[in-house]
């Protein structure tokens, strides 16, 4: 399969009269944009905010995050989400870099939900702080959710995906400043490879709410209601995995996350050199122990068929899901495959809690990228995209409305108290992460 | 100017070795052996004072000597209290971690002290204090009270000490999130540990994983009829008046009760005191943890040959894995002195 990435450097966006793209300025016609987003009823009202790296601004609460990107030939981006199904990873795709488009509620928030710093010490928490953000600050009508913690947060979520792909059109007949060549052929076919080794990264993405609209899609398909699958790396970072809208912010992987992984990126700079990358397994994380045991029997069963000699375990959660975690790790050893795995930790607000819920003495290779219960303060910011009080309002992971010691993690001044729990796509488990835990 | 005391053993003291051990506590205004070098190494501080205290007497009477020793430190001034360093000497680690803990408990001042990693003492104290790593015998001395010195110098500033590995102490069971922009991201630090692993090269994990210290299974007993059994429990069942004061949680001690003329254990008489459970059940009939009425019907009908004249007790709720191997071996000393053959082992 080969890809290309053309991207367009945007160095900087403004509101105009047409939306276009020109000498790394990105003009936007927020009325034009805006239209898109409000072709779902759903969504009450809407307003399109510009945050880039050095405002003093605090966005909050973000509920997804995806780089603008369209697909030469083709009517969406998104097969299977936005549009009808197609191939991913081959062709070309045309990307908006150096930009993310941020969902952000105007004012409820929920469990998944998450905080960015766009500057100050809170920026270092989150890989978005150094991004030029294009925030769909909305409401919707959804008032099934609207006081529930756990939110599907749909309209948002497609209607951040609708603005994405509105503003990727601009660059859509133009030359790219760059290309990237993502180009590996089928497994059998490849020479010069034959003594390096055999890797595979396994990516357990979140699918753990057995009711469906809440979990991580592939092509559209709720990954609850799923097996592993060996898919192409390509098809990964060409925008075949949609973020779901649960697990706590810090260990999610927004679609931007899917559509960057770094860790492919680095296997594919490897590729030919020192490894041989073989692919991606697509697995799940699940509620049951019968549904994670057959994950990772499946996981195990395809390494093996491909003649995997080692493998790159990532989870996109914690808690229950380490169980998830550990049993594909044990799995895959017992096959055989010599594996790494990359995880944050939970070891509790003093640091003394066991770091996973379950530990195998197999699981002998670890890349940690960080506590999600360390507690975080943060002087106010000059300007809040969203609404603050959602962080202790609204029941996101990493806030709380009141507290015996802490108090509220929303303060009268504006400055916050929280868990690294609420940084958004904080723990970078994709492979950004330059956190990691030490003992004291 | 900060003031430190400084605790040692009764050989450093240079009162002598073994024949003294059982030397009482004392304590020193001219400070000797040790604290000179110690004192010497500090900044903005000075070592006041010298606590001596003999191992064997320290070992043998801990209540005690810890009651002397804390009653000594009554009115004084100071910021700060080091122990050691006490090399591989495991009489000195023990009595250096213990006396630590209570003048952190009763004082509130930091506590550092210094023990080799064969020490027993570092198992058994690692969480409650900052234990450097030391070297096997007094020839590291200088080095060792240079690490302590340094950490007290810090703390002492008011500055925090860094991680286990950069300040080489013994990890306390805390790990904690470290930010470093000048580490490699994390795909590349998990592509090349698994180059490495791949590869049959040394790599080091960032979430090491606790050995479990499994303990082989025994040979199982050929003749049962001819096996002396003794009953041992972590279910926290006691003589009414818990007369050993075993802890209902997180326990430190453990008690040895005569059942020689006993044929079951009768509510009123015994009861459990583990405070992690429902002890309805227990305390209406303690058989039910320690089953010695069952155990007596078996020796009747010649099933087994006879039971230990005790049984032993503990609470292993909360209770340390450190501690927990210590009363295990203590009560494995006595099991053999007996010449137990097997031990019927019960939890909750």
């Amino acid at each position: 399969m080969k890809l290309e990435i053309g991207n367009f450097i945007v160095k900087e966006v403004s509101f105009g009269n047409s939306t276009s793209f020109q000498n790394g300025v990105l003009t936007i016609n927020k009325k034009e944009a805006l239209e898109h987003v409000m072709e779902d009823s759903h969504i009450t009202e809407a307003d399109i905010v510009i945050a880039v790296p050095g405002d003093k601004k605090r966005i909050v609460p973000v509920k997804e995050a995806i780089e603008a990107r369209c697909k030469i030939g083709k009517n969406c981006t998104f097969p299977g989400v936005t549009g009808d199904l197609y191939q991913l990873g081959e062709g070309r795709t045309h990307a908006l870099k150096n930009m993310s488009v941020l969902a952000v509620g105007k004012h409820w928030g929920s469990f998944g939900d998450g905080l960015i710093d766009m500057s100050g010490p809170g920026a270092d928490y989150s890989h978005y702080s150094g991004l030029i953000n294009v925030c769909l600050v909305a409401d919707t009508d959804e008032e099934f959710e609207r006081h529930e913690q756990q939110k599907k947060n749909h309209a948002l979520r497609w209607g951040a995906m609708r603005l994405s792909e509105y503003l990727a059109e601009a660059v859509r007949e133009l030359e790219p400043d760059e290309i990237e060549d993502y180009d590996l052929c089928s497994i059998t076919g490849r020479d010069n490879v034959k003594d390096l080794h055999k890797v595979v990264y396994v990516i357990q993405c979140q699918s753990q709410m057995e009711e469906l609209g809440y979990n991580d899609l592939v092509y559209g398909w709720d990954m609850n209601k799923y097996v592993p699958t060996l898919m192409h790396p390509n098809e990964i970072i060409d925008s075949a995995i949609i973020s779901g809208s649960f697990m706590p912010c810090s260990s999610k992987w927004s679609t931007y996350d899917f559509q960057n992984n770094p860790t492919i990126k680095e296997l594919y700079k490897e590729h030919g050199k020192t490894l041989n990358f073989l692919g991606v397994i697509t697995s799940n994380l699940n509620v049951s122990l019968e549904q994670k045991n057959r994950s990772a029997l499946f996981v195990a069963q395809i390494a093996s068929t491909i003649g995997a000699d080692g493998a790159i375990l990532a989870e996109e959660g914690y808690g229950n899901p380490d169980a998830d975690f550990i049993a594909c790790f044990d799995a895959l050893e017992d096959a055989g495959v010599k594996t790494v795995g990359i995880t944050n930790e939970c070891t509790g607000r003093d640091g003394k809690s066991q770091p996973l819920v379950v530990l195998s003495e197999k699981a002998d290779a670890i890349v940690s990228c960080g506590n999600v219960s360390k507690l975080i303060e943060l002087a106010p910011m000059e300007e809040v995209v969203g609404e603050l009080q959602s962080l202790a309002r609204d029941g996101l992971s990493g806030g709380w409305a009141d507290d015996e010691k802490l108090g509220p993690s929303v303060k009268e001044d504006g400055s916050i108290i929280m868990e690294n729990n609420s940084m958004f796509c904080g723990d970078q488990v994709v492979g950004w992460s330059q956190k990691t835990m030490k003992e004291f | 100017m900060k003031k430190i005391v400084h605790y040692i053993n009764q050989f450093f003291a240079g009162v002598g070795g073994e024949e003294q051990a059982d030397y009482k506590p004392e304590l020193h205004t001219e400070i000797l052996g040790p604290s000179l070098a110690l004192n010497k190494a500090l900044e903005d501080a000075e070592v006041t004072h010298t606590l001596v205290c003999g191992d064997g007497y320290f070992g043998s009477n801990e209540e005690a000597a810890t009651q002397e020793l804390l009653g000594m430190l009554e009115g004084l001034e100071f910021d700060l209290f080091v122990a050691g360093p006490t090399f591989r000497a495991g009489r000195y680690g023990f009595a250096a971690g213990s006396i630590c803990k209570s003048v952190k408990e009763k004082f509130g001042v930091p506590v550092l002290t210094s023990m080799n990693d064969e020490n027993p003492g570092v198992n058994m104290y690692k969480k409650d204090m900052y234990i450097f790593k030391g070297g096997k015998s007094a020839t590291k001395m200088r080095s060792d009270i240079k690490v302590i010195a340094s950490a007290a110098n810090k703390i002492l500033k008011g500055e925090k000490l860094g991680s286990a590995e950069s300040e080489n102490f013994y990890p306390r069971g805390i790990r904690l999130q470290v930010i470093d922009k000048n580490m490699k991201p994390a795909s590349t630090r998990v592509v090349e540990m698994l180059l490495k692993k791949l590869s049959g090269k040394e790599f080091e994990t960032e979430l090491p994983i606790p050995k479990n210290d499994r303990v082989d299974i025994a040979p199982a007993i050929k003749d049962l009829s001819k096996a002396k059994i003794a009953l041992v429990t972590t279910g926290g069942i006691v003589p009414i008046d818990n007369p050993d004061k075993i802890q209902s949680a997180s326990a430190t001690r453990w008690g040895m009760y005569d059942i020689s003329s006993n044929d079951d254990l009768l509510e009123g008489i015994y009861k459990t005191i583990h405070a992690g459970f429902d002890p309805y059940g227990a305390d209406t009939d303690p058989d039910r943890i320690v089953p010695l009425d069952v155990l007596r019907a078996y020796e009747k009908e010649g099933k087994i040959d006879s039971i230990d004249s005790h049984f032993y007790s503990t609470v292993g709720t909360g209770t340390t894995e450190g501690e927990a191997y210590r009363m295990g071996s203590e009560i494995a000393v006595v099991l053999k002195d007996h010449n137990v053959d097997a031990v019927i082992l019960t939890s909750t």
